[in-house]
């Protein structure tokens, strides 16, 4: 008579609700102060974690992992020897090539989106936009299949990103705000990165400065006090959605944890080291969010002082800004795997570096480098994987791939397999369809997986 | 300066209903005195859904939820009507109005308010241009669109009408985004075509979903075993759009032109050449000079077309009640039934008889038994959405919050919005964005707690120097504690505080020092801003 198949999955979806908020209604004021969590690394059922260095605009294979010395296309830079015998990369990244043992250069991606915003999307989320179905980013799906209920920050932070291109590549889609990225240190559409002067707080994380403590749990109490006849007179998801975004929120106020965020408690010789701007101190609060046991951090290199406002997106003097924007990435991420290294994190780590696409191997009347998905390079490193190598090759001009084409979700296969999520793990859509993390088709690339 | 403030927080309602002993408002001019026809017509058509709803309840077994007060009908309707909460004087004038017909003239006079079409054009432009949320390239596009939106909810243009333009805008003239971006847009909607990409297949599966409510895009690679469209018949509907293009740079804002009269098309990465071709019924007739999309457009809003219709029906009805009578509201037909079949072709039928007027629908929808229900369950479980036998609770979309918000506290958003600076207005829809969500599963995010416990302004609407509304009720030299918390709850709740709110509320601030009272006042307000109920539509 009715269809009360139909309901099922939304009854069911609510009574999860309600578990994860079990406890929370009506929760005395002092309920909502925790103690600190135990240290990540020495744990030994640590799920691992995942650090992706974003380049927005698509950066020049060639002048960085892909070099082609001697041909017409390599432009002025060099390349040089790294810790792996016979893979080389440009002189610009000296410190990366130290540490090359750890590190799998994927020189064989093979994508077909030139346009910003669509290959954002692609790469991000490893579909392509497609009508109804918001899918979500990378960064949401991993802290869904890491979600730790008792986690006192929350599961994905992005750091200094830059989202003009395509906002929605940004997004949590269909899986809710509940794994929307905790984001710190947004840069704007015009806004420069660089500089000195860089917050990478998170925005509103404390009350006025003339509410303190006490004040701050008297009023939490008003409030679950108010909120408790509403709870229990209206128990939807949408309501039980609200409560916990605010145990949640107040969780990470009063939390140890939030201290990751607290970069002035480093050293000034290792803040120097990262360097001394948006992405080398947002490399370094990636660090400390590992360490607190965060499961999933992007860092987003879209500007270097003196390069163009769409970072990698050199269309023009490329060799200036990749110089630069190299200066920036190799001390940053280098640093970054020593550290985590020493405190034992790097093969819990996995580093992913990429961007929407690659450039045209041609250099351009302007000494610039165009839109180029046909023929480019993604890094992956530290997180168990097999280093010292590249995979693929794309010949003596650098226009084709030769040699083990990878496409979008082959490279996010691989992520998840080395992650230790299974690719075809299944979400249900906004469309009611369940769709997987990565395309069935995607073979993941079993040559660096450990 | 204060008791201006007071006046507008709380003083006398200045946009207070007339009573039924009042003179004639200069309003009341306008109109006819007698019922007019729209008027009756809705009333029928309500107590046809209140019929037909009260079948269901009886065949299911379900005593339905008792009725809303008038507080809370209040609320709904106007968060429904105008996207905002009404004002505290609002509230207490309808609160305390005892004529029986306060609800129909409080849903007229909404109807008749500015912000009523500012409501209206969101709505559509949510449903018509869902990309601007999300997609700078349709964010360029959509102030254009919104103005021809606006100039079409003003003149009460029929919905068949309305998407008529749509499918047969003018395209091909120069660029659809304006050069200057800060220009006053020219009003059209070919934002629809750029949003789209100008892409054949993306025109044909948004027009089938928005217009028709059927998803097509699965059809559009392959055939599946279940499906009711195969793939043919997809690229058969966007060969109507087969000459519109995208120009311009790859990945620049290039504009959407058409070339004229190409009815076929090839399928993607194959030989096959599809025409154009209706879904369903006849196959097109081709006169002289006919355009495709004219043809489409024609047996898209046909009053015979047996989607159209109950689509758009099935939409307004999902809007006010946070459930389809279809549900989700773009995949009608196949497997997805109706809960309701005989009101569903009911509302369509007298949608098409009252030319596509969407307020006829209105009016006739918040006269209903249904929607003038409480939310509050009187039941352990809640009875399954789609009897309507209780209110949905529906979380706020982010214009809502924002306008409700800045209502409730006085806020004002002085800084307009530019390129380079959203302003606070356009960083907070960023941030409680909500994309298509259902809004009965709305969620929140730690960021969006985090801005409403600490963030500008809910920080400035609990400080007495920078919240209006807080100075106003705490300085008010004719209220007494009671009195000051009742009044903050009817700015942010429409609606008093039950007793023993009252009493918890009023003891946390006559235990402060006197020199601390309206801080302690503040923390009031902050605990109410930042509760569930506010948050919600229920």
């Amino acid at each position: 008579m009715f269809r009360s198949d139909r309901d099922a999955p939304r009854l069911s979806r609510r009574q999860v609700m309600r578990l994860a908020s079990a406890g929370a209604i009506g929760a005395s004021a002092s309920g909502w102060i925790e103690t600190l969590a135990a240290s990540a690394a020495a744990d030994p059922k640590r799920r691992k974690s995942c650090i992706l260095l974003w380049m927005t605009g698509g950066p020049s294979q060639t002048d960085t992992f892909d070099p082609k010395p001697g041909h017409s296309h390599g432009g002025p830079f060099k390349a040089i020897e790294t810790a792996a015998p016979g893979v080389r990369i440009s002189e610009h990244l000296p410190k990366l090539a130290a540490q090359m043992k750890d590190i799998a250069i994927i020189r064989s991606m093979s994508t077909k989106e030139g346009d910003h915003g669509r290959a954002t999307f692609n790469l991000r989320t490893g579909y392509q936009p497609q009508g109804p179905i918001h899918y979500p980013t990378l960064g949401s799906l991993v802290s869904k299949e890491f979600e730790d209920e008792s986690a006192e920050l929350p599961g994905f932070v992005s750091i200094s990103p830059y989202r003009a291109f395509n906002p929605a590549a940004f997004s949590a889609g269909f899986l809710g705000p509940k794994y929307a990225p905790l984001i710190v240190g947004e840069r704007g559409v015009l806004g420069g990165a660089g500089g000195t002067n860089i917050s990478l707080k998170v925005d509103d994380m404390a009350p006025p400065s003339d509410v303190d403590l006490s004040r701050a749990d008297a009023r939490l109490g008003l409030r679950d006090a108010l909120a408790k006849d509403f709870l229990a007179s209206r128990p939807g998801v949408s309501p039980l959605s609200h409560q916990d975004a605010y145990q949640r929120a107040v969780k990470m106020m009063r939390s140890a944890a939030a201290r990751a965020f607290e970069l002035e408690e480093e050293p000034a010789p290792v803040r120097d080291a990262y360097g001394r701007n948006a992405f080398g101190q947002g490399c370094l609060l990636a660090r400390r969010l590992v360490e607190r046991g965060v499961p999933f951090i992007e860092v987003t290199l879209s500007a270097a002082d003196g390069s163009m406002a769409f970072g990698w997106d050199t269309h023009q003097r490329n060799f200036d800004a990749v110089e630069k924007l190299s200066q920036v990435l190799d001390p940053a991420w280098s640093t970054l795997m020593t550290d985590l290294r020493s405190r034992g994190l790097l093969d819990s780590t996995l580093i992913v570096w990429m961007g929407e696409f690659g450039r045209t191997p041609k250099i351009n009347k302007d000494a610039g480098r165009d839109h180029f998905p046909a023929a480019w390079t993604t890094v992956l490193a530290g997180g168990g994987i097999k280093g010292g190598r590249a995979i693929g090759d794309t010949g003596a001009d650098g226009m084709t791939v030769k040699d083990r084409p990878v496409s979008v979700p082959d490279l996010l296969a691989t992520v998840c397999q080395a992650l230790g999520i299974d690719p075809a793990t299944q979400n249900v859509s906004d469309v009611g369809r369940p769709i997987r993390i990565v395309d069935p088709k995607a073979k993941p690339i079993e040559e660096v997986i450990g | 300066m204060r008791d201006h403030r007071t006046w507008i927080a709380i003083g006398v309602a200045c946009l207070a209903l007339p009573r039924p002993g009042d003179a004639p408002a200069a309003d009341a001019a306008r109109k006819p005195v007698e019922v007019p026809r729209a008027t009756r017509d809705a009333r029928a058509l309500a107590a046809t859904i209140d019929r037909l709803l009260a079948e269901k309840w009886a065949e299911a077994r379900v005593i339905p939820a008792g009725p809303a007060d008038d507080g809370e009908y209040l609320r709904r309707v106007s968060l429904d009507l105008v996207g905002k909460i009404p004002t505290a004087a609002d509230a207490r004038e309808v609160i305390e109005d005892l004529s029986p017909d306060k609800r129909s003239r409080l849903v007229e006079k909404l109807l008749d308010s500015p912000a009523y079409t500012a409501r209206a054009t969101e709505i559509w432009r949510q449903l018509l241009l869902p990309e601007a949320d999300t997609e700078g390239q349709a964010r360029f596009a959509a102030p254009a669109f919104e103005a021809w939106l606006r100039k079409k909810v003003i003149d009460e243009v029929g919905y068949d009408k309305m998407v008529r333009e749509i499918l047969t805008a003018r395209l091909g003239a120069r660029a659809t985004a304006p050069a200057n971006p800060n220009a006053r847009p020219e009003p059209s909607p070919a934002a629809f075509y750029t949003a789209k990409e100008g892409k054949p297949e993306n025109l044909a599966a948004g027009a089938s979903r928005v217009f028709l409510g059927v998803r097509l895009e699965c059809a559009q690679c392959h055939n599946h075993p279940f499906a009711r469209w195969k793939r043919e018949e997809f690229w058969g509907l966007a060969a109507f759009f087969a000459g519109v293009q995208r120009q311009g740079p790859e990945d620049g804002y290039g504009s959407v032109r058409e070339v004229a009269n190409r009815h076929e098309l090839a399928i993607p990465g194959t030989e096959k050449i599809v025409k154009a071709a209706f879904l369903e019924g006849p196959p097109p007739v081709w006169k002289a000079k006919a355009e495709p999309r004219e043809v489409l457009a024609d047996w898209i809003t046909s009053p015979k077309n047996p989607y159209f219709a109950r689509a758009a029906v099935n939409r307004v009805w999902a809007r006010f009640f946070g459930t389809g009578l279809v549900d989700p509201v773009d995949d009608m037909g196949g497997d997805n039934l109706p809960s309701h079949p005989a009101l569903l072709d009911e509302l369509a039928r007298q949608f098409v008889e009252h030319d596509y007027e969407l307020k006829y629908l209105i009016r006739a929808i918040t006269a209903t038994r249904a929607y003038g229900l409480t939310s509050a369950l009187d039941r352990p479980e809640p009875t399954p959405p789609f009897l309507f036998s209780a209110m949905s609770v529906r979380g706020l979309s982010a214009g809502q919050l924002f306008s409700s918000l800045a209502q409730a506290t006085g806020f004002r958003d002085g800084a307009e919005g530019s390129m380079t600076d959203v302003g606070p207005r356009g960083r907070f829809l960023e941030l409680f964005a909500n994309r298509d969500e259902k809004p009965t599963e709305a969620q929140t995010s730690i960021l969006q707690a985090l801005t409403l416990m600490n963030g500008q302004i809910v920080t400035g609407a609990t400080s007495l120097e920078v919240g209006d509304t807080l100075a106003a009720v705490a300085e008010a030299p004719y209220l007494d504690t009671a009195g000051r918390v009742e009044e903050l709850f009817l700015a942010a709740l429409t609606r008093k505080p039950r007793p023993d709110e009252s009493a918890l509320m009023v003891g946390y601030i006559e235990k402060a020092a006197p020199d601390d009272r309206s801080k302690a006042l503040a923390d009031v307000f902050w605990a109410i801003l930042n509760g569930p109920e506010f948050k919600h539509n229920h």
